[in-house]
């Protein structure tokens, strides 16, 4: 099946309609744009700490620009970083391999949304340097600060954040319908439902809920258009619009939006923690079912983000339940993953310290969520630094611990070798303190009601304290240990993919279908037509003398 | 204005935290650990105006909040540190040379722990947190008939960029008329006296906090918003705009005054009286109040 016909620079490299390029395309600028998103926290949190002070040596930062920055950086590491590196990136690579296809069921399409993407990629990043600077209204841009020019001080930069936001959205589609596709209906022989790797069932179902949530944000974002520039006013009270439609609409999809990038990074660490403690997967099925409750959860939950726009009690009382029970599925997920673990034959390497490392991150993410989802909670801590501190307790698990976990381990599949393990380590090492110093001292911020989205906290008396400036300062310094510990993970990506040790095909002897290719894949993936033959995690199984066995390998003596 | 309750505090100096000493840091460092866990393991009382808990609540009803707060800290911090363990443990137990089990969890045996596990926590801790929360909504914080009666006072609140205005009564009992009393970033109400408000904006959503007092609502154009609470203190606390609301939302900042009944109702008569002498009826913009929404 492999394709050897010479192609060009331009049709392998660039125009290429192969799944894995397009997923290197998109992890490559999904990390990419994860350093401009990571600077701006970085000059923003150094303001935050030392506020009276010249930032860098650069000058007082106007509260416009830090506006503007904190808006940024959301919309980046939400949009540009989580949703490419993972459901992009990751579904892309590992999609085909793992249900053993030559390549994604539409291929021109699958690269017509890369280009859509990178397209959207080009505009965001030329709203910084239009007049007026780039949007700043928050990255959820509720009107009517965001369709006021008059409000905001923005004009062209929230006209094309929406058109960015608009253009990635349709890349996604594109990219989740070939998901859903390849997923579903690619499966090689053998392989029922039952036998998907949990990372294809945690992927197609996170594109499935990103299809049905989609179309009321999109359709709040024209809005957002029509009235900026033409002088509708669905926003407007004062023409007979409501400013809290928006809400609605873009929670609608923003909640899912959570679960649409949480889904991927769960099933990296599924495969992870099972090819690193040679244990099967624990409750596979009650995992599934699980992803599945979940994704339809994830779309009664969204009115928990508007507990004192002054919602009715009726309707915030059903909310606040829904989303304290969707902790459950995810309180099943964690319990699966550490029971998988459990008397295994644990394996330290970069890959299974990030998993664990996400494990414990994200359970405290996980259980302040419940606090920010209880009605009576959220009236003192909504918007405060404790929403902050637990958001970015979810996210920057999923986003960045699940990333690296999937990269190491993967790195075979991208480049062809292995990374450096003593680097990996330093950087798990250095990722893993500094979070937790940039995060934690944000949640007694919380406590002391420190509210989001200053630019001066000493503008306040009660966060003039030496105590919350301090906590300010810790998260600061945090900030930029996080920042440099990515240094050695930057270095070791590229000297590995030119000068890494040269991964064989199963370096990890892992059980999925991806392990039978090459290192790298070539063109169409396998040398010869595939056959699955068994469940995807059969590690240490009992009366046989091998210590795992692949799905691709035909049934042993015994077995 | 001066800010009574805070005044115990070293004065605050631009600059001056740059210049806090290595040693200063590692016992802050210390005291903000070692509070964190102890605050929380012992639900210890907020401290006043100070350090790393919540602030000093002054409300009738902030401690149902701080209870809530603190005993689901309590169930987080003991979820979190047993699933550590489990997981310490779990990758500590054995290492490459241990054959691992073969153990696919499928059976009815294994679902039915894990069910029964995930059951007790969420009715435990999940279960309690909303019980208390419907509860404390309904009999509190969202129980505006408490501020609708002749004792209670109400005031209007409009949020603009970047200022809270507030309006009272005047002596004819009537909002939007001449001797209504009209403030800026200066609210004053009764110690012990239910205080209800209606908030609403001018031009982008606003959200009317106050720390002290455990309350929050957004202000939102088109719409009136309520809330109500409870003085027990009196004293300067600050008024805060969580909802980001523009360039200058840092330093949106108003002062609420907490004062003894007399002295509030002294400076209600004597405000609303110069009111009336400087009505100027042209000037529409400062009409900007509507008629008492009822319940």
């Amino acid at each position: 099946m492999s394709h050897t016909a010479e192609e060009s620079f331009i049709s392998k490299y660039v125009f290429s309609v192969d799944h894995k390029v397009i997923a290197k395309q998109y992890m490559i600028t999904g990390l990419l744009m994860a350093i401009v998103g990571g600077l701006l926290a970085g000059v923003f949190r150094t303001q935050l700490a030392w506020p009276d002070e010249p930032v860098f040596g650069l000058g007082i930062m106007a509260p416009h620009v830090y506006n503007a920055m904190v808006t940024m950086h959301g919309t980046i590491m939400v949009f540009w970083v989580a949703m490419p590196v993972l459901v992009a990136g990751f579904g892309n690579l590992l999609v085909p391999l793992m249900v053993g296809a030559d390549d994604m069921a539409f291929p021109r399409l699958n690269m017509t949304s890369y280009w859509v993407f990178f397209l959207s990629t080009i505009v965001l990043i030329i709203s910084f340097f239009v007049p007026g600077g780039a949007a700043a209204g928050g990255w959820t841009s509720y009107p009517p600060l965001s369709n006021s020019i008059e409000a905001s001080g923005v004009n062209w930069g929230v006209n094309l954040w929406v058109l960015a936001v608009a253009l990635e959205f349709v890349a996604f589609l594109l990219g989740g319908i070939n998901i859903i596709t390849t997923g579903i209906n690619m499966r090689v022989p053998g392989m029922s439902m039952w036998d998907l790797p949990l990372f294809v069932w945690e992927t197609v179902i996170a594109s499935i809920v990103f299809l049905l949530s989609v179309g009321p944000l999109i359709g709040g974002a024209v809005m957002i258009l029509l009235d900026r520039n033409f002088g509708t006013g669905f926003y407007d009270p004062i023409q007979g619009g409501d400013p809290l439609l928006f809400q609605h609409l873009f929670w609608f999809f923003g909640h899912p939006e959570v679960y649409v990038i949480l889904l991927p990074a769960l099933g990296i660490l599924g495969e992870v923690l099972c090819a690193n403690s040679r244990k099967t997967l624990y409750g596979y099925k009650m995992i599934v079912w699980s992803v599945i409750v979940a994704g339809i959860l994830s779309f009664v939950v969204w009115a928990h983000h508007q507990f004192v726009s002054g919602i009715d009690p009726r309707l915030a009382f059903p909310f606040s339940l829904m989303t304290i029970l969707i902790s459950v599925p995810f309180a099943v997920h964690l319990f699966a993953f550490i029971a998988t673990v459990w008397r295994g034959s644990i394996r330290f390497n970069t890959a299974m310290l990030f998993a664990c490392g996400f494990v414990a991150l994200f359970l405290i993410g996980g259980v302040t969520g419940i606090m920010n989802g209880t009605a009576a909670i959220d009236i003192y801590i909504h918007d405060t630094y404790f929403v902050v501190a637990h958001f970015h307790y979810t996210l920057v698990p999923i986003t960045f611990i699940a990333t690296f976990a999937g990269i190491y381990h993967w790195f075979p599949k991208l480049f062809g070798s292995l990374m450096n393990e003593t680097l990996g380590k330093i950087h798990f090492l250095g990722t893993f303190v500094f979070l937790n110093l940039t995060f934690l001292p944000q949640f007694n911020l919380g406590m002391m009601g420190h509210h989001r989205r200053i630019a001066n906290p000493t503008a306040f008396d009660f966060l003039s304290t030496s105590d919350a400036l301090f906590l300010q300062e810790l998260s600061t310094i945090g900030t930029y240990g996080l920042l440099l510990a990515q240094i050695p993970f930057v270095f070791n990506f590229f000297s590995s993919m030119f000068r890494g040790e040269k991964a064989e095909r199963n370096p990890w002897q892992a059980t999925t279908l991806e392990w039978n290719t090459e290192s790298p894949p070539g063109h169409g993936n396998f040398d010869a037509p595939q056959k699955a033959y068994r469940g995807p995690y059969v590690y240490s199984p009992e009366g046989v003398s091998v210590d795992f066995l692949p799905q691709f390998e035909p049934p042993q003596d015994g077995e | 204005m001066k800010n009574v309750s805070w005044r115990n505090l070293p004065t605050y100096q631009k600059g001056e935290h740059l210049k806090m000493k290595w040693c200063k840091s590692i016992q802050n460092l210390v005291a903000f650990f070692s509070v964190s866990l102890v605050s929380a393991l012992a639900y210890a009382q907020p401290q006043p105006e100070s350090g790393y808990n919540l602030p000093r609540d002054v409300s009738l009803d902030g401690h149902r909040i701080d209870w809530l707060i603190n005993i689901t800290m309590v169930f987080c911090i003991i979820l979190f540190v047993i699933m550590c363990i489990w997981m310490l443990w779990a990758i500590f137990l054995h290492g490459k040379n241990h054959k691992a089990d073969y153990d696919t969890g499928d059976s009815k045996h294994h679902i039915l722990i894990a069910c029964t596990i995930s059951a007790l926590i969420f009715f435990v801790v999940d279960g309690n947190l909303f019980y208390n929360s419907v509860v404390d909504l309904n009999e509190a914080f969202w129980n505006f008939e408490k501020a609708e009666g002749p004792d209670a006072v109400q005031i209007e609140v409009n949020g603009r960029q970047w200022v809270w205005d507030a309006r009272y009564k005047g002596a004819d009992g009537k909002f939007n008329t001449a001797d209504d009393i009209v403030t800026r970033n200066d609210i004053r109400v009764p110690i012990n006296t239910p205080i209800g408000m209606q908030l609403t904006s001018v031009d982008v959503i606003h959200s009317f906090f106050l720390p002290n007092l455990r309350v929050k609502s957004d202000a939102i154009p088109g719409d009136v918003n309520r809330i109500w609470f409870q003085a027990t203190d009196t004293g300067d606390f600050e008024i805060v705009c969580v909802q980001h609301c523009g360039a200058a939302h840092y330093k949106m900042r108003g002062i609420l005054t907490i004062m003894p009944e007399n002295e509030y109702k002294a400076w209600h008569d004597e405000a609303s009286r110069r009111a009336k002498l400087a009505f100027d009826p042209e000037d529409k913009s400062a009409q900007w109040g509507w008629a008492w929404e009822e319940l």
